[in-house]
């Protein structure tokens, strides 16, 4: 127990993911100097992650049963790569306990938690009862799983409306429905376990009294195999949209430096008790008198993790796969601080104007903003094809800066700069929520969504003389360029476009 | 070439004309004079009076999304007549169709014909990228017509249902 250095080093790692993760995870392994290794479906094929990896597995159709939840497929796909050690990603197997024991007993080193603390952590009311006996506070609800509708409702009135009806094997925001009265449970019930039965094959349920505006800050932790833990601070994640994030910051406006030392403390206390290991993160409510109160944990890496990455300086993924190797932690919590602000706006291929419905499609055209502070995981490129089979996340752009007005500038300016062209995007609305007087100050919770923008229909002047003149002039060229070709029969040549400054007579408007 | 177009959902009448290699666009009959420079593909700096202005433009059938700095704009063009305005067209009263915004499983058909509804009211549950999108209603009407049934797989624009 005293060896300080690698107890190994990987050679190869086979990423079990897609998307901007699974690009995110192939350059850490680049930078260590591992041969990262993708799987990939049918529909992505041509997807970026593949693009990058050095190797490359085909695992079967498109829909993910199929292929990235197909746990036999993916460790065919590791003995075939002879990869030591397997990295999931977030999502589909991340939290499935079954896989990690599987690599296990592989002798596959599973980059994450060990298959024991997943299953008891990702049972929601287990790890409910685990933060109890551990001494951290929870949201006051059912503390078992419950599957029958007489006990749901007599548990629901038990509480007290309105509450939170949440699938027990649950994460991501599926399976999640607010009541706010009892002739709403029944509907909802059906709705919730008809999500969480398709997401996670288990359609238990259980209820959580729901709070009134409250923010969901969160706490990113890291333990390794010896002992050694420590928190990264917070992350605030008010910012939803049907239950699901799409803008994160850090630090956290609500959080006192008092508050961030008991919640670092909170969540230290519970991985100790876990005996958790490798990177989680412990999802918190906090009320308007700054309680916190535990929801529950993820046991791998979060998709907001860029925030805690640029205020912290630690590369999470890399850290991840250390500690994986038998390393110790390099620092101790005295050690880490948080430098400057960051935000993170999950660029989603939805439309923001008709209820965030997905807006799958080519990307046509894509330009990505850069300069000081900016930082964009992207899973695309232009070109590429944003497929109905999966989540409609294409990009992560993160903004750093010296404080939170720095940061936030940063990103409005960033958002300015980024285009995509063929899909909706959310990032006209990150525009307006940037804008927003709520969040510019920085008072806001989690209905700010479905609030701040309700009564106030969009009235900003806009340059629409100059988007009409694009689209005219664009379908005049067009036409234009089409006589042209006829004419010349070549094509459509390109003289009329270089002689524009000799025959308007050295004058330009 | 004259234009009945729309931008952001309102209507407007553009004219484009060229000389000199330059162009005076009339917006509603305000002249923009116009300098083009294609760039990048699908892109082009407008050079407007002294302001430049990055521009993209990509054409779906009638439909023309342009991004600009300030966001991307949906931008409807018809070519038109020389003359008087067409009559604006008649899409805020006829009956609106609701359709799939993508392809899906149908999970539930909430809405029944004769129904009356108001806007933003849930018509139908979509599933479809691992989600259950409810699909609402666009304005205050009576359904006059359902047109899908729960389980079944339906195309991106596929006719879901009529309201009046």
């Amino acid at each position: 127990m005293t060896r300080t250095g690698p107890a190994r080093h990987f050679k190869k790692i086979l990423i079990a993911n897609r998307g901007e993760i699974a690009v995110r995870i192939v350059r850490a392994c680049r930078e260590m100097d591992i041969t990262p290794v993708a799987v990939f479906s049918e529909a992505d094929a041509a997807a970026l992650h593949v693009r990058l990896a050095d190797e490359a597995y085909a695992i079967g159709n498109a829909p993910s049963r199929d292929s990235y939840l197909n746990v036999e497929r993916v460790l065919a796909a590791v003995r075939a790569s002879g990869a030591e050690a397997v990295h999931p990603g977030y999502g589909f197997l991340a939290e499935n306990a079954a896989f990690a024991k599987a690599c296990a007993d592989a002798g596959l080193v599973f980059i994450g938690p060990r298959s024991e603390t997943i299953a008891l952590m990702g049972e929601k009311t287990s790890a409910r009862r685990l933060a109890v006996e551990a001494g951290v506070p929870v949201v006051p609800g059912t503390m078992a799983a419950l599957s029958d509708g007489a006990t749901l409702r007599r548990e629901a009135e038990r509480i007290g409306f309105p509450v939170m009806l949440k699938a027990a094997a649950g994460g991501g925001g599926k399976g999640m429905r607010l009541v706010a009265t009892p002739g709403e449970l029944d509907p909802a019930a059906e709705r919730a376990r008809g999500e969480a039965r398709s997401a996670f094959g288990d359609d238990r349920v259980y209820l959580e009294k729901a709070m009134i505006r409250p923010r969901h800050v969160e706490i990113q932790v890291m333990a390794d195999a010896y002992g050694g833990a420590v928190h990264l601070f917070e992350r605030e994640c008010s910012i939803q949209r049907r239950h699901q994030k799409v803008i994160e910051e850090s630090p956290s406006p609500a959080v006192t430096p008092e508050l961030r030392e008991r919640m670092g403390a909170l969540a230290l206390a519970l991985v100790k008790r876990a005996g958790y290991l490798n990177a989680g993160t412990l999802e918190f409510l906090v009320d308007a008198d700054r309680n916190p109160y535990f929801l529950e944990m993820n046991t791998r890496l979060q998709v907001e993790h860029p925030v805690t990455e640029m205020v912290t300086g630690v590369d999470l993924v890399k850290l991840q796969i250390r500690v994986a190797q038998g390393e110790r932690l390099p620092f101790a919590q005295g050690d880490v601080r948080q430098s400057g602000h960051a935000i993170e706006c999950r660029v989603y291929a939805e439309d923001p104007d008709n209820s965030f419905l997905p807006s799958p499609g080519i990307i046509h055209a894509l330009r990505v903003p850069g300069g000081p502070g900016i930082r964009d995981d992207s899973g695309v490129y232009e070109g590429a094809t944003v497929s109905i089979h999966y989540d409609p996340l294409v990009s992560k752009l993160v903004a750093h800066g010296a404080d939170r007005d720095e940061a936030l500038r940063r990103m409005r300016r960033a958002v300015a700069e980024y285009n995509v062209l063929g899909i909706k995007t959310t990032l006209p609305f990150f525009g307006r929520v940037l804008r927003h007087p709520a969040f510019v100050s920085g008072d806001y919770d989690t209905s700010f969504i479905e609030t701040a923008f309700r009564d106030a229909p969009d009235t900003t002047e806009r340059p629409w003389d100059v988007a009409l003149a694009a689209a005219a002039l664009h379908a005049h060229r067009e036409r234009q360029k089409a006589v042209h070709a006829a004419e010349s029969g070549s094509g459509g040549g390109s003289s009329w476009r270089a002689s524009t400054w000799r025959s308007s007579g050295g004058r330009w408007p | 070439m004259i234009f009945d177009a729309t931008v952001d959902g309102r209507p407007a009448r553009v004219e484009v004309r060229s000389a000199s290699g330059l162009y005076t666009v009339l917006v509603d009959g305000r002249p923009l004079r116009v300098a083009v420079f294609p760039t990048a593909r699908h892109f082009t700096t407008l050079l407007i009076d002294g302001r430049c202005h990055d521009a993209g433009v990509l054409r779906q059938g009638a439909n023309h999304a342009v991004a600009l700095r300030d966001g991307t704009f949906e931008v409807t063009l018809e070519a038109a007549a020389r003359g008087a305005m067409a009559p604006h067209r008649k899409a805020a009263t006829g009956p609106a169709k609701v359709r799939a915004p993508m392809p899906g499983k149908i999970l539930r058909v909430v809405a029944a014909a004769g129904q009356e509804v108001r806007a933003g009211e849930c018509l139908v549950v979509m599933e479809a990228m691992k989600m259950e999108n409810e699909i609402r209603s666009p304005r205050d009407g009576r359904i006059k017509d359902v047109f899908v049934k729960e389980g079944q797989a339906v195309e991106s624009g596929a006719l879901l249902i009529l309201v009046e």
